[in-house]
C-alpha cells in the first residue's frame, strides 16, 4: 500500500474532481451579512480597546485558497481570527463550523451575520463537511477549519482530526497554523459575558503542501494525511511555546 | 469466503498497524482498536483498490467490526459477479 491509490479513493469519496459551479456558495451566506460592517465596527473596537488585541503573522497568509486553521476554546476564536485577517480576506473565507454556534440565538446571529458559515456535524457525520470545504477550496475560496474538531473547555489542545490533512492533501492547499492565545480566559465555555482578558492571535508561515503531495507517491495516503495534520499540530504548539508575554 | 476473511483481516491489520492475531473480527474497531473513522474511510479505500470494487461513500456507516467488513466486500463482489 506504498501507491496512492486510496488517494484517488478519497478524491472519489471527496467529489473533488466533480465540477462545482459559483453558485454553490450562495447557501453560505445569509442575509444577515448586511449587518457585517457594523458587526466588525463592534469587534474592532472591543478587540482594540477592550481585549487589546495583539495580531502577529498576518502578513504569512497567502493568496486564496488556503486552510486557516486555529485551536479553539471559546466562543470568542472565529469572530477574533476573522477581524485580525481583515475584510478584504474575511469576505471570502468560509468557515465550518459544528452544531453548537447555531445552540444560542445571539451567537447564532453573530455567527451568520459575521462569517459565511458552512454547517457541520463532527460527531455523526465528518463526510459532508469535507466535501463542502473542497469545493469551496476547489472556487479558489478559503476555509476556516478546526482542526480540534470541538471547543476545549480547559484551553489545552485537543488531539487533532486528520481530515484537516486530507483536505489541504487533495486540493493541494496550504495550511496557516494559527494560535489563538487569551480567549479561553476572557469567555471560557459557559460564560455569560467575556472578561477584559489580554488577547493575542499568532498566524504562522504557511505549511507547503507540496512536499507531502510528492510523498503519497512513495507512501500510504493516509500516513501522508496523518503527516500534514502532526505538523500542524507542531506548528501550533510551537506558536504557543514561543507566544510573547 | 474462509480466504476472504484471512485476506480483509490482513488489510485491517495492516491499515490500523496491528498484527492479524491481535484483532478480533467480532471486535468494535472503532472503540476496541482506536479506529477513527477516516480510517475506517481508509480501509475501504484499501478494498476499493484490492478487489477492483467501487465501494460506495456511505459503506463506512455500515461497518463496525471486521465481520462487517468482510460481509460488505462478499456483498460487492457477488453483486459485481451479476453484472
Amino acid at each position: 500500500m506504498t501507491d496512492n491509490a486510496t488517494s484517488a479513493y478519497w478524491r472519489k469519496y471527496l467529489k473533488i474532481d466533480e465540477p462545482v459551479d459559483e453558485g454553490y456558495l450562495r447557501q453560505f451566506h445569509s442575509r444577515l451579512e448586511i449587518l457585517r460592517p457594523i458587526e466588525f465596527f463592534l469587534i474592532n473596537i472591543l478587540s482594540k480597546y477592550y481585549f487589546r488585541a495583539e495580531v502577529y503573522g498576518v502578513k504569512n497568509i497567502p493568496e486564496p485558497p488556503y486552510i486557516i486553521a486555529p485551536n479553539h476554546c471559546s466562543a470568542m476564536d472565529q469572530p477574533l481570527v476573522a477581524w485580525a485577517i481583515g475584510a478584504k480576506r474575511r469576505k471570502d473565507l468560509y468557515t465550518l463550523a459544528t452544531k453548537f454556534f447555531f445552540d444560542n440565538a445571539f451567537v447564532r446571529l453573530v455567527m451568520k451575520s459575521g462569517a459565511n458559515i458552512v454547517r457541520i456535524d463532527t460527531v455523526s457525520d465528518y463526510i459532508p463537511a469535507m466535501q463542502s470545504a473542497c469545493k469551496i477550496l476547489k472556487l479558489g475560496r478559503s476555509v476556516y477549519i478546526n482542526p480540534e474538531g470541538t471547543r476545549s473547555e480547559d484551553g489545552d489542545l485537543l488531539p487533532f482530526r486528520t481530515g484537516v490533512g486530507v483536505v489541504a492533501v487533495e486540493n493541494g492547499v496550504p495550511i496557516i497554523p494559527v494560535y489563538i492565545d487569551g480567549t479561553h480566559k476572557a469567555l471560557p465555555p459557559g460564560a455569560p459575558f467575556p472578561k477584559p482578558y489580554k488577547v493575542k492571535v499568532y498566524f504562522d508561515k504557511p505549511i507547503k503542501i507540496n512536499e507531502y503531495i510528492e510523498k503519497k507517491k512513495i507512501k500510504a495516503a493516509y500516513d501522508v494525511y496523518k503527516e500534514v495534520t502532526d505538523e500542524l499540530y507542531r506548528r501550533i504548539i510551537a506558536l504557543k511555546n514561543m507566544r510573547k508575554n | 469466503m474462509e480466504n476472504l476473511g484471512k485476506d480483509i483481516k490482513e488489510l485491517v491489520a495492516k491499515v490500523i498497524k496491528k498484527k492479524t492475531d491481535e484483532l478480533d473480527p467480532g471486535a468494535d474497531i472503532f472503540k476496541d482498536y482506536g479506529v477513527d473513522s477516516l480510517l475506517g474511510v481508509e480501509i475501504l479505500a484499501n478494498i476499493d483498490k484490492k478487489y477492483g470494487l467501487d465501494v460506495p461513500e456511505t459503506s463506512v456507516r455500515e461497518i463496525r467490526t471486521i465481520n462487517d467488513i468482510i460481509r460488505l466486500t462478499s456483498r460487492l463482489l457477488a453483486d459485481r459477479g451479476k453484472q
